[in-house]
């Protein structure tokens, strides 16, 4: 039989793309565009077509029974897999680190590699030969030199961390306390295991399991009650919203957006020094810059740096818009952009577009710091 | 039935001489095999030897499989004895690979890493890609000011001048959707991402014109995107500066071009720039594309004529004699063909007269003022305006004279 199986889902979806091809044709008035795309398809289908009847579908013989129980390939695959579900999850996790942070962003890459690794392991395990039994030995032999030290690591890092975070959150004496009486716990259970020779092995991991998960949970819900409680006070001291550019005491930012990913697309950063000189380093060119350009019409993220001992913050001015109220009323105000004030060593970054070019302006685009006589960067928009 | 091993041989024959002939293209002007400046060569240096390779190896994979294909077929014989693991192949056909992948890792390492220099850099220019053309900037500071004269920002777009044997950085970027800056005979592609900066080495060694296009598609006319690179030998590249940064000349009163020239101000300079174009009251007009246009830009056009081509170098300013005449010429007499720029007798009234007629005819656009809901009633692209045809001579009398 020349017309095997898959060949004739192929010559099928040929045939029927010659088809597509011809109406396309038909209905768009001569449109050629889609009906070569079209014949493409149908010779791409008859050409895999051709290679499935020449080979057969590269089926082992159907009369020979005995091939299909015993070749590798024919063996059932050995059941569901987490690896396929893992893997999404970290594409997800790196997706998401992408976007939020660069922490979040390697672990998702280092999972997404273990992942995979483990997923290819696993499916060429299954398939190593024809005995379930020694496939699981081969896979074993080859992953847990690398798996035991991780799982054992992680285990480790999931214990010290919860501990530290239980511990951060408790006063210092209540925290002595505490240690005692978990010491003299871990001691009596472990004496209970070593007296009772017989225990059962489940049981006593169920409860190592119970208290693992205690321990974890207690060191999430401390760790994130310690973070909520400076979010609320960050936000009663208007920490989320800076208004005007000047140099007033107003709250001033104590980690300024340190982790924003947008730190990853800086037109240039601009830095003042500790002794009030204010230079810029664009991307491309060399050394420190006394002038910058940015793009007409393009939105461009600068970011400050602050590395002087004083709160500062940064102020783009780019010229002033002239509103017309009516009745010959004109309104003039300035169009600035500027960060919130940044406390020594912090930086932040500020995002304009920037509609005209500076030479239509009367005054000079510029970027300054208030109070910090003589900071001053050119800005140009061609 | 005739002999399929000769059928077989006869097809495969005529795929070949196919692919072969295909090979004999005379006029390629984004040929990446021919190389015309050092970081291209770079490259060209890298491909040759890995493609040699590959190539090996490519040939010897297909015909084992055509072999085994051919020699293995099913003709009812009995099915041979099945067995699995064979330590000694399979290590030998690990290795192997291995071996020749870091054989190509070595260089093509190295070579990335000498093609991300930027120490070295003469000139920077700022390239920004928008539906669906390319805007380049020349800044007015550091070297460029210091040593080439740039007192002002050029911007100019479609066609990157830049000077004989300098290493000039590009930044390349996007107002838009992402776009990929590529000359194949001077450097591999950029992309430009809105929002970041991305660098790109460029230098020519011999005066002429290098043409590329957009590789990351773009939209609708992504295939109306090009661009060219002039290289021009320093003198000629100074005269170039000179002539863009040169003052506004208006018509002179009572002609054709006077009449374009309001008539440019009135239809177009609220998207399109001219420098120093002032109004009655010698106010100086700022176009606000970023009214009008999403990307917020339209092209410079101050100097159009100087350029030979438009609307993402799709088409041609010179007819096709006189383009010949540049595109032809000679290393040693290309500069000056080129800085004569568009002259009346030259100029290509065609495909101006029916951009001016209606632009998104001739490069599709999204301009249809029914569906501009979605950006705000803003356009992407250039809108057909309904000039008349004097207006449209007017508008041609008055761009001829923007040189
Ligand atoms: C709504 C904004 C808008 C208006 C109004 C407008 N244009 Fe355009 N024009 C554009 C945009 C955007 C492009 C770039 C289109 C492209 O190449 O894809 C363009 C391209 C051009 C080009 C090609 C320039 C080059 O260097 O490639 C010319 C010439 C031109 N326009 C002339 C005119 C003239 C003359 C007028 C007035 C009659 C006019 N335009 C009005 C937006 C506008
Ligand atoms: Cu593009």
């Amino acid at each position: 039989m020349m017309i095997t199986t898959s060949s004739k889902l192929l010559y099928g979806l040929g045939a029927g793309s010659l088809a597509a091809g011809f109406v396309w044709f038909v209905a768009n008035e001569g449109q050629q565009l889609g009906s070569v795309m079209f014949a493409f398809l149908a010779v791409a289908f008859i050409f895999l077509g051709a290679i499935a009847s020449y080979t057969r579908d590269g089926h082992v013989l159907s009369t020979d029974t005995a091939a299909h129980a015993s070749s590798a390939a024919s063996q059932k695959s050995v059941g569901r897999s987490l690896w396929p579900f893992g893997t999404a999850v970290s594409a997800g996790v790196t997706v998401v680190g992408l976007i939020s942070s660069p922490g979040i962003f390697k672990v998702g890459v280092a999972l997404l590699i273990a992942m995979l690794g483990e997923w290819m392991i696993s499916n060429w395990a299954e398939r190593a030969s024809s005995s379930n039994e020694y496939n699981t030995k081969v896979r074993d032999y080859l992953v847990h030199p690398l798996e035991l030290p991780v799982a054992g690591a992680l285990l480790l890092a999931v214990i010290v961390l919860s501990f530290s975070r239980v511990f951060l959150a408790l006063s210092k004496s209540v925290g002595a306390i505490v240690f005692a009486g978990m010491g003299a716990l871990i001691l009596f259970f472990g004496a209970l295991i070593a007296v009772k020779r017989q225990a059962n092995r489940r049981v006593v991991g169920a409860i190592l399991g119970v208290l693992l998960l205690a321990l974890a949970g207690t060191g999430v819900a401390t760790a994130l009650d310690g973070e909520r409680e400076q979010l609320t006070e960050a936000a009663e001291e208007d920490h989320f919203a800076h208004r005007g550019c000047t140099e007033e005491k107003e709250y001033s930012d104590k980690k300024a957006s340190r982790a924003v990913s947008m730190k990853s697309s800086i037109l240039a950063n601009v830095i003042l020094t500790e002794d009030g000189q204010l230079y810029a380093e664009a991307t491309g060119y060399p050394g420190q810059q006394s002038a910058i350009t940015i793009q007409r019409s393009n939105p461009s993220t600068i970011l400050f740096v602050n590395e002087s001992s004083e709160a500062r913050r940064m102020v783009l001015s780019y010229g002033k818009v002239v509103e017309d109220l009516g009745d010959g009323v004109e309104r003039e105000s300035a169009l600035e952009a500027c960060t919130s004030k940044v406390e020594k060593g912090g930086q932040q970054a500020v995002t304009v577009v920037v509609p005209k070019p500076s030479s239509a302006s009367d005054e000079p685009f510029t970027i300054t710091v208030p109070g910090v006589e003589g900071a001053k960067i050119d800005v140009f928009v061609p | 039935m005739k002999n399929p091993r000769r059928r077989f041989l006869s097809l495969a024959g005529a795929a070949a001489g196919l692919v072969a002939v295909a090979g004999c293209a005379k006029d390629a002007p984004q040929d990446t095999w021919q190389p015309a400046g050092p970081n291209a060569e770079m490259i060209d240096n890298l491909q040759r030897p890995v493609f040699l390779v590959a190539g090996i190896v490519g040939v010897i994979v297909f015909a084992a499989v055509a072999w085994v294909v051919f020699r293995y077929r099913d003709r009812g014989q009995a099915i041979p004895e099945q067995t699995h693991g064979k330590p000694a192949v399979e290590i030998t056909l690990t290795v192997i690979p291995v071996l020749i992948l870091i054989g190509v890792a070595i260089p093509t390492a190295s070579t990335i890493f000498d093609l991300a220099k930027t120490d070295d850099t003469q000139m920077v220019i700022n390239v920004t890609g928008q539906q669906w053309w390319w805007e380049y900037d020349y800044p007015a500071i550091g070297d460029n000011a210091a040593k080439y004269g740039l007192s002002q920002p050029i911007v100019t777009s479609g066609q990157l001048v830049i000077p004989e044997n300098t290493k000039v950085l590009l930044r390349v970027t996007s107002r838009d959707v992402i776009h990929s800056y590529w000359i194949p005979k001077l450097n591999g592609k950029k992309d430009g991402v809105p929002g970041r900066v991305h660098l790109l080495r460029l230098e020519g060694s011999k005066p002429g014109i290098y043409a590329g296009q957009c590789t990351e598609f773009c939209g609708l006319s992504h295939s109306y995107m090009r661009m060219e690179t002039i290289v021009l030998k320093r003198a000629d590249f100074d005269a170039w500066v000179a002539n863009q940064l040169a003052p506004y000349e208006a018509p002179a009163e009572g002609t054709l071009a006077k009449e374009g020239e309001a008539l440019y101000i009135q239809q177009c300079s609220r998207c399109h720039q001219v420098n120093g174009l002032a109004d009655a009251e010698g106010n100086l007009i700022v176009s606000a594309p970023e009214q009008y246009v999403v990307s917020g830009a339209a092209p410079n056009l101050t100097n159009l004529m100087t350029r030979n081509t438009f609307a993402g170098a799709s088409w041609d300013l010179l007819t096709q004699e006189c383009r010949d005449v540049v595109w032809k010429a000679s290393a040693d007499e290309f500069g000056a063909k080129y800085l004569a720029g568009v002259s009346a007798d030259c100029l290509n009234q065609k495909d101006l007269r029916e951009w001016l007629r209606n632009a998104p005819e001739k490069k599709p656009m999204y301009v249809d003022p029914t569906k501009l809901q979605e950006t705000g009633g803003k356009y992407r692209g250039m809108p057909a305006l309904g000039l008349t045809e004097d207006q449209i001579d007017a508008l041609v009398a008055y761009l001829l004279e923007r040189k």
